[in-house]
C-alpha cells in the first residue's frame, strides 16, 4: 500500500475529458495534474516525475504521438508507463501507438471503470 | 576578457540583404535547404497570389519546422481556397499534419465558415469529430448554432462529445434543452451523462 | 527584492477567492497570457485581485471577473497583468536559469560547436540591463570555459530610456541584492552617492540595440545565436505577436540553440517548433538540430 499517493499526467486538449479522466483517477485514489496539449505535457513529463500519463491522440500544438516521441530521449520520463486515448477504433492507430511508446490504447468514450482498471494495472496501485 | 562586442550596428542594419522577388522565392520553395525553403514561406506571407503554391508544398513537406512556417503563412493568406486546401487534410492520416490544419483553420473563421457544413456532414466519424473542434474555438458568431446542431443530429457518440465540450465554451441558455435531450439519448453512458452535466454546470455558470 | 504585499489590516485575512474561483481564474488567465498559477500562488494572486477589486469598486470577486472577461477596452485586464507580473528587476534574478546556462546549456554547446567560432548569446528585453550583466557575470564566474570562447552578448529593448539606463550600468543597493561583496568588488565601482556601476571593461563588451522584436527589419540581422532569453515579453502580446516573435527566434538561432523563458512562462500554447529541454530545474527551448 503507497504512503503517498501515485501521480499521473493526463493529456489531453478537451476541458471536458480532463475532468473526466480526474474525476475517475481521483477516486481510484491517484495525484491528477493536467496538461492542454503534448508540448504542455512533455514540458510537465520533463519537469516533473509520474507513475502514469494518459495521452489523446489528436491535440493542437503537438499531437499524442509527438509528445511520446520527444520525452523518449529523456532517462526518467521514458520509463513512465502511457496510456494512450483515440477515437479510432482501428488497428491502425494502436500499431502507431505502440511504436510511440504506449503500454495501452483506449477508445474513446473511454469507460470510466476500463480507464480506473487500467490505470491500477499501469501504476501498480493497490485500490483505496 | 572573454567577451567580445560585436560589430555595433545601427538600425535598419547595413548592408540589408535584398528582398527577393515573387519568382526568386517560388523557386526557394523546391530548394533541397528547409532553411531556404522555410526563410521562402516566411517571406511570401506578402504575396496573396503565392498561396497555391504553398498549399501545393504542404502537401509535400515533411520538415517540421518549414510544415509550421507554412501554417503561419496560410493563416495570414486566409482565404475560402486556402481554407478549402487545408480542410482536405482533415482526411491525413498524418497526425502532425492534420493537428496543424485544423489548427490553422482554427484561426481562419470566415474562410473556412463555407466548408464547415461540408465537413460536419462527412462520411467519416473522425473528420465530423476535427470539424466540431473547429468550431469549437472559432471566433464565429454562429459557432454556438452550428454546434447545437451536432448535438441534435449526429449520430456518432463521440462526434457528439466533441460537440458537448465546444458547448462548454461556447454554449449560451438556448443550448440547455438540446444537451437536455443528449443526455437522454445517450443516457447510462457514465462518461456522456458526465461530460454534459459538466457542461450544463458551465453554461449555467456554475 | 521581492514586491512588497501592503497590509491591509481592515480587510482581515479572509480569501477572495473559493477554490473553485480561483481555479477558474487561473485557466482563464492562462489562456489570456500563457502564465499559469499554481494552488501554491493562490495568495500571492488574491492580494493583487482583492487589491484591484477595491481599486475598481467592484462589489465581489465574481462581478470583477465579470468585468475583466468582458469589458471592451480590456483596460482594467490590463492593470491585472501589470499587477500580477510586476518585476522588480534586479541582479540574478531567476538564478536557476543562470544555472543552466553555465552547468548545461553552454557545456552543451561548447561540444558541437567550431573552434573560433563566437558563442552568441541574445538578452531581449533586457530592461535597465540586469539580465544581460548578469549572464555576464555569471559565465565569467562560474564556466571554466569562458576564457577559450568569444562570447558575445547582445541586449536589447524597444524602450530608449531604458537602453540608456542599461548602458550606464548605474543600480542601486537594492538591485544588488543577491550579489555577493566579492563579486561587488570585482564587477561594480561603488558611487558617491551609494549606487553601484558596473565597472566600464563590462559596460564595453555588451551590445546594446533597439530593436521591436516584431519588427522584421529590426531582426533580420540577428542570425546564428545561441541562446536566446525572453523573459516576462511574450504575456504582453496577443497570440499573432507571440507566435511570430517564436518563429523569428527559431530563424535567429543556429540550429541546436536555446530560448529561456521566464518563470512560469511557457511555449505550449504558442508553438511546437521548439523541443522542451530539462535543466536541474528548469525547462529551457531547444531548435532542433538541422
Amino acid at each position: 500500500m503507497r504512503k503517498t499517493k501515485a501521480r499521473v499526467l493526463v493529456v489531453d486538449d478537451g476541458l471536458t475529458m480532463r475532468l473526466f479522466y480526474r474525476s475517475v483517477l481521483e477516486a481510484a485514489g491517484f495525484q491528477v495534474e493536467e496538461a492542454a496539449n503534448g508540448m504542455e505535457g512533455c514540458e510537465k513529463a520533463l519537469a516533473q516525475s509520474f507513475e502514469l500519463m494518459i495521452v489523446d491522440i489528436n491535440m493542437p500544438k503537438m499531437d499524442g504521438y509527438s509528445m511520446m516521441r520527444m520525452i523518449r530521449d529523456d532517462p526518467a520520463a521514458r520509463m513512465v508507463p502511457a496510456v494512450m486515448i483515440s477515437t479510432e477504433a482501428g488497428e491502425r492507430d494502436a500499431a502507431q501507438a505502440l511504436v510511440a511508446g504506449a503500454n495501452f490504447y483506449l477508445v474513446k468514450p473511454v469507460a470510466p471503470e476500463d480507464l480506473a482498471e487500467v490505470a491500477r494495472l499501469m501504476a501498480g496501485v493497490v485500490a483505496a | 576578457m572573454a567577451l567580445i562586442k560585436a560589430d555595433s550596428q545601427t538600425i535598419p542594419p547595413s548592408p540589408q540583404p535584398p528582398m527577393r522577388g515573387l519568382p526568386a522565392l517560388l523557386a526557394d520553395l523546391a530548394a533541397a535547404d528547409p532553411a531556404v525553403r522555410r526563410t521562402a514561406v516566411r517571406d511570401l506571407a506578402g504575396y496573396p497570389q503565392a498561396a497555391m503554391n504553398l498549399c501545393d508544398l504542404l502537401e509535400r513537406e515533411a520538415n517540421s519546422s518549414v510544415r509550421a512556417a507554412l501554417f503561419s503563412t496560410l493563416i495570414t493568406l486566409h482565404s475560402p481556397a486556402v481554407a478549402g486546401r487545408l480542410a482536405v487534410h482533415l482526411h491525413s492520416d498524418d497526425v502532425a499534419l492534420r493537428n496543424g490544419a485544423i489548427e490553422a483553420l482554427q484561426e481562419m473563421p470566415d474562410a473556412v465558415a463555407p466548408h464547415l457544413q461540408r465537413l460536419l456532414s462527412d462520411d467519416d466519424s473522425d473528420v465530423r469529430i476535427f470539424a466540431v473542434n473547429i468550431l469549437a474555438v472559432l471566433r464565429h458568431l454562429q459557432a454556438p448554432e452550428w454546434l447545437a446542431a451536432v448535438v441534435r443530429s449526429d449520430p456518432h457518440i463521440n462526434v457528439c462529445a466533441a460537440a458537448i465540450d465546444g458547448l462548454a465554451e461556447v454554449g449560451r441558455p438556448e443550448s440547455l434543452s438540446d444537451l437536455a435531450d443528449l443526455r437522454r439519448r445517450f443516457a447510462g453512458n457514465a462518461f456522456m451523462e458526465f461530460a454534459i452535466d459538466a457542461a450544463m454546470r458551465r453554461i449555467r455558470g456554475e | 527584492m521581492m514586491v512588497t504585499l501592503s497590509a491591509n489590516p481592515a480587510k482581515g485575512l479572509a480569501p477572495v477567492m473559493t477554490d473553485g474561483e480561483y481555479a477558474k481564474f487561473c485557466e482563464f488567465f492562462y489562456r489570456k497570457t500563457g502564465i499559469q498559477y499554481q494552488e501554491n500562488k493562490k495568495y500571492y494572486v488574491e492580494r493583487r485581485v482583492s487589491d484591484r477589486i477595491e481599486k475598481t469598486g467592484s462589489e465581489s470577486f465574481r462581478d470583477y471577473f465579470t468585468m475583466i472577461r468582458f469589458q471592451a477596452s480590456g483596460e482594467e485586464f490590463q492593470f491585472l497583468v501589470n499587477t500580477l507580473t510586476v518585476n522588480e528587476t534586479y541582479f540574478f534574478r531567476e538564478d536557476y536559469q543562470f544555472d543552466a546556462l553555465v552547468s548545461g546549456i553552454l557545456p552543451g554547446i561548447a561540444q558541437t560547436k567550431q573552434h573560433g567560432a563566437p558563442i552568441r548569446i541574445w538578452s531581449v528585453p533586457c530592461s535597465s540591463g540586469e539580465e544581460p550583466y548578469s549572464i555576464a557575470i555569471n559565465i565569467l564566474e562560474r564556466w571554466d570555459q569562458s576564457d577559450t570562447w568569444n562570447i558575445e552578448i547582445h541586449a536589447s529593448d524597444i524602450d530608449t530610456k531604458i537602453l540608456q539606463e542599461a548602458r550606464g550600468g548605474i543600480y542601486s543597493e537594492r538591485s544588488l541584492a543577491r550579489v555577493s561583496a566579492q563579486l561587488r568588488s570585482k564587477y561594480f565601482v561603488r558611487r558617491l552617492d551609494g549606487s553601484f556601476q558596473i565597472c566600464t571593461e563590462l559596460r564595453d563588451s555588451i551590445d546594446f540595440s533597439l530593436v521591436n522584436v516584431v519588427d522584421p527589419l529590426h531582426t533580420r540581422r540577428f542570425r546564428d545565436l545561441d541562446v536566446i532569453f525572453c523573459r516576462n515579453l511574450l504575456i504582453y502580446f496577443d497570440d499573432v505577436g507571440r507566435r511570430e516573435t517564436v518563429e523569428m527566434f527559431f530563424e535567429a538561432l543556429a540550429p541546436g540553440g536555446f530560448v529561456c523563458l521566464g518563470h512560469s512562462e511557457s511555449l505550449s500554447r504558442i508553438s511546437s517548433i521548439f523541443r522542451p529541454r530539462k535543466f536541474k530545474d528548469t525547462i529551457v527551448y531547444q531548435k532542433p538540430a538541422e
